[in-house]
C-alpha cells in the first residue's frame, strides 16, 4: 500500500492507489478519499483526476463530475459483468475487462453475466492463473478504430 | 464486447437491433487478450499504449484482418 505523504504526490502514485483501493475495497475512490489520502485540497484532486482523464487517459469520469466512473478494467458503476473472489466483488465494464479483472489481481474468480438475447446465465472461471470452466461466445460488435469514440458505449 | 450462449443468439440478438455483426470468437482467445492487454495496468511507470503497440498485441492473439485494424489506413 502506497502512504500519504507531505511531498509532492505524482499523478501516477494516485493512479495506482485508485487501482488499489479498486482490488482492495471493490470501487472507486472518492475525491474526498483521494485528498485524505494524499493531503491534498478537493480542487487539487479534481485537478488530478481530469488531468489523468485527458492527458494520461487512465480513468474515465462521470460526465460532469469528478467522480470515477472507469478505471479500465474496474467499473465504479454496476454492470452486467460481476467478478467474484472469495468474498471480494467488483464489476467489469465489459466481459473483456471482467476477465482482465482476475488477471490483474492475479486471483481465482468467477464471472458472472447473462446471455444478452437468451437471458442465459453465463458463467466463466479462472483458477491457477488461467482459464477454467467457460460458456459462450464472444461478440464484439464495434471494430477496433471505433473503441474509443464513445469507451460506454463500447 | 458481450457475452452470448450461441453464435445463433449473436445473430438474433443484432437482427432484433439492426446491427450488422461484429467479430466472434471464444472465451479462451479473450482470455489471453485480457491478459496481455492489462499485463502492464499496475506498473509505476504505466501509460496508455501507442496505436502500433495496441495493434501488435491484437496481432499476436491472432485478432488480424479490418475489424481489428485501430487505424483506417
Amino acid at each position: 500500500m502506497i502512504h500519504a505523504t507531505q511531498r509532492h504526490t505524482a499523478d501516477s502514485e494516485i493512479r495506482l492507489w485508485i487501482y488499489e483501493h479498486f482490488i482492495d475495497v471493490g470501487r472507486a475512490p472518492s475525491p474526498v478519499e483521494i485528498a485524505a489520502h494524499f493531503q491534498l485540497t478537493p480542487g487539487e484532486v479534481e485537478h488530478r483526476l481530469r488531468r489523468l482523464q485527458d492527458e494520461a487517459d487512465a480513468l474515465v469520469l462521470l460526465p460532469g463530475s469528478s467522480y470515477i466512473w472507469m478505471a479500465e478494467p474496474f467499473s465504479a458503476a454496476p454492470t452486467s459483468f460481476t467478478v467474484r473472489s472469495g468474498a471480494r466483488v467488483w464489476w467489469g465494464n465489459c466481459i473483456w475487462d471482467a476477465l482482465a479483472i482476475l488477471a490483474l489481481v492475479g486471483t481465482d474468480g468467477v464471472v458472472s453475466t447473462a446471455c444478452p438475447h437468451s437471458g442465459q446465465p453465463l458463467l466463466v472461471s479462472v483458477s491457477g492463473r488461467g482459464l477454467g470452466e467457460a460458456h459462450g461466445v464472444v461478440h464484439f460488435a464495434v471494430p477496433a478504430r471505433e473503441w474509443w469514440r464513445d469507451i460506454g458505449f463500447t | 464486447m458481450l457475452l452470448f450462449r450461441s453464435e445463433d443468439d449473436i445473430v438474433a440478438w443484432c437482427e432484433q437491433r439492426h446491427i450488422t455483426p461484429g467479430a466472434v470468437f471464444d472465451v479462451a482467445r479473450l482470455w489471453r487478450l485480457a491478459t496481455t492487454w492489462y499485463g502492464d495496468r499496475l506498473d509505476s511507470t504505466w501509460r496508455r499504449r501507442t496505436i502500433p503497440e495496441r495493434q501488435a498485441i491484437l496481432d499476436a492473439v491472432g485478432l488480424t484482418g479490418s475489424f481489428w485494424r485501430l487505424t483506417s489506413s
